[in-house]
């Protein structure tokens, strides 16, 4: 492999977000909601303070959002 | 967030991963026309591997591993012959398809030759770049999309980036980033550098969408002012899979290119046509030029006055392979999330034996993508933006290419154009 050209970062894990990564490991969905076959792909992401993962099955072609809500179920109001 | 185990699978680019075998189903620009014209033979990475690429007396264009079959020596240093490239070791000569046509040293009266040919590429020239196929065969058509056939006035700038590709590319699936690192910065950059950045980038976005097409992920967006009307969400532009992005604006047209040179080694590639739709007077070409882009300051410091600069500093400092078991996504990088998808999917198909997404079998004359004429709603102020704050600064065709886009201009204002 040639040298890499100048400007090349080389970082080590980022310990700061641990606990994040561990969860991320612990809660990713195992199994499509569809199929019950393991997902190819889990991006988790972020919204509010929602945990969210895109998921996406290779054996059925499922793709959706899986939130985990913890025991509390949260409803809304909006204005009336 | 991905566990290490998915990012590892995303970011590979060898041979024999499931990534790397996805790759390996298209074509890539591995030299400029101008180099094969100026020395016949080169030696060249990609994906990983290294290849002497070559250009026949008669114009034709060969690519075979590096490494001569018979004692490893580099056929990049090899003799151009009117048949093939003959390795500078012992003379022997491998032909296009790979085959080894002569072994001097040796009787001809055996099956040695047969057992020794190189496992060669497919290679050919379009729109100034020589374009190549690693892949197994048979090789798919080279993609002609509309930029390397488009009449108009070219330039090629480039820069080697020390990153992977894949997190190149997850920059075009984030259209945030534009009012925020080419908007919030460049105007911070542009106050303590004394010049004023152009405001169309720092638009605010109001909505934005992605939409899964044949070529990969047409990008939208609505910005502040706007509306779904605008070209910015009713044309978008694209992510064309797996490395490359369509952009253009003004009369301005653009392949963004990101070539997995290695898994760390990302050739980014500025592939720019000049072409305003009413006024424009064709400039002839001898050869298409080519130019570096700078990446660093003498100090070590990333280059930021300029766009393209802005995005390499956020490619490049996120580390040479983006450790995404630690990153925080929001709503607003659902793109990449998509995009991840995309290449996820692709590695099933190829495994199933199948072609991947944006690869063409049939022959062709031109691909047409989508894109928008009316960037950021800015009208041809895009084009001026476009030549003074981008990478076309650096141009050595910078004083023609702004007459071109102003000479336009005027016969369009004076009535005169066409």
């Amino acid at each position: 492999m040639r040298p890499a050209p100048p400007g090349r970062v080389e970082r080590g894990p980022d310990r700061r977000f641990a606990a994040d990564a561990a969860a991320h490991r612990r809660d990713v969905p195992r199994h499509c909601p569809q199929c019950g076959a393991p997902p190819a792909l889990a991006t988790e992401f972020w919204e509010g303070s929602a945990r969210r993962f895109y998921c996406w099955c290779s054996a059925c072609g499922w793709t959706g959002e899986i939130t985990p809500t913890g025991a509390t179920a949260v409803g809304h109001e909006p204005e009336h | 967030m991905l566990t290490a185990e998915q990012n590892d699978e995303l970011t590979q680019v060898d041979a024999g991963t499931p990534m790397g075998e996805v790759l390996r189903r298209y074509w890539y620009p591995v030299a400029f026309t101008r180099e094969l014209a100026e020395f016949p033979v080169k030696r060249v990475e990609l994906l990983g591997e290294f290849f002497a690429l070559w250009r026949s007396p008669s114009g034709r264009y060969g690519i075979v591993p590096e490494a001569c079959p018979h004692r490893k020596a580099s056929m990049a240093y090899g003799v151009v012959e009117p048949d093939g490239l003959r390795c500078p070791y012992h003379g022997w000569v491998f032909d296009e398809s790979g085959a080894c046509i002569e072994q001097p040293a040796e009787r001809d009266d055996t099956r040695f030759g047969a057992r020794v040919s190189a496992k060669a590429g497919v290679a050919e020239e379009l729109g100034g770049l020589v374009w190549a196929y690693v892949g197994p065969g048979p090789a798919p058509r080279l993609p002609r999309f509309d930029v390397y056939v488009m009449e108009g006035f070219r330039d090629i700038g480039w820069a080697d980036l020390p990153c992977n590709y894949v997190q190149i590319m997850e920059n075009a699936v984030d259209p945030h980033h534009v009012e925020w690192l080419h908007g919030r910065y460049f105007s911070f950059i542009g106050r303590h550098e004394g010049f004023t950045s152009p405001a169309s980038f720092a638009k605010k976005h109001v909505k934005v969408g992605f939409t899964p097409f044949e070529w990969g992920i047409i990008k939208r967006r609505v910005l502040e002012g706007a509306s779904e009307e605008n070209d910015d969400w009713k044309v978008g532009h694209p992510l064309v899979f797996p490395y490359n992005m369509r952009v253009g604006g003004g009369g301005v047209h653009q392949m963004q290119i990101r070539v997995p040179v290695n898994r760390t080694t990302t050739r980014f590639m500025l592939y720019t046509v000049h072409r305003p739709d009413e006024g424009y007077e064709h400039v002839e070409q001898p050869m298409v030029p080519d130019y570096r882009i700078p990446v660093l300051d003498e100090n070590g410091r990333h280059v930021v006055n300029y766009v393209e600069g802005q995005d390499i500093m956020a490619w490049v400092t996120q580390g040479a392979i983006t450790d995404r078991t630690t990153e925080h996504l929001g709503r607003s990088d659902i793109g990449v999330a998509m995009l991840r998808k995309m290449f996820r999917e692709q590695m099933d198909r190829v495994a199933r034996g199948e072609d991947p997404i944006g690869t063409i079998r049939e022959e062709h004359e031109r691909i047409d993508l989508p894109c928008e004429k009316d960037k950021f709603h800015a009208g041809a102020r895009f084009a001026l933006d476009f030549c003074d704050m981008g990478s076309t600064r650096f141009s050595p065709m910078l004083d023609t290419i702004k007459k071109i886009h102003v000479s336009a201009a005027e016969r369009v204002a004076s009535g005169s154009a066409s």
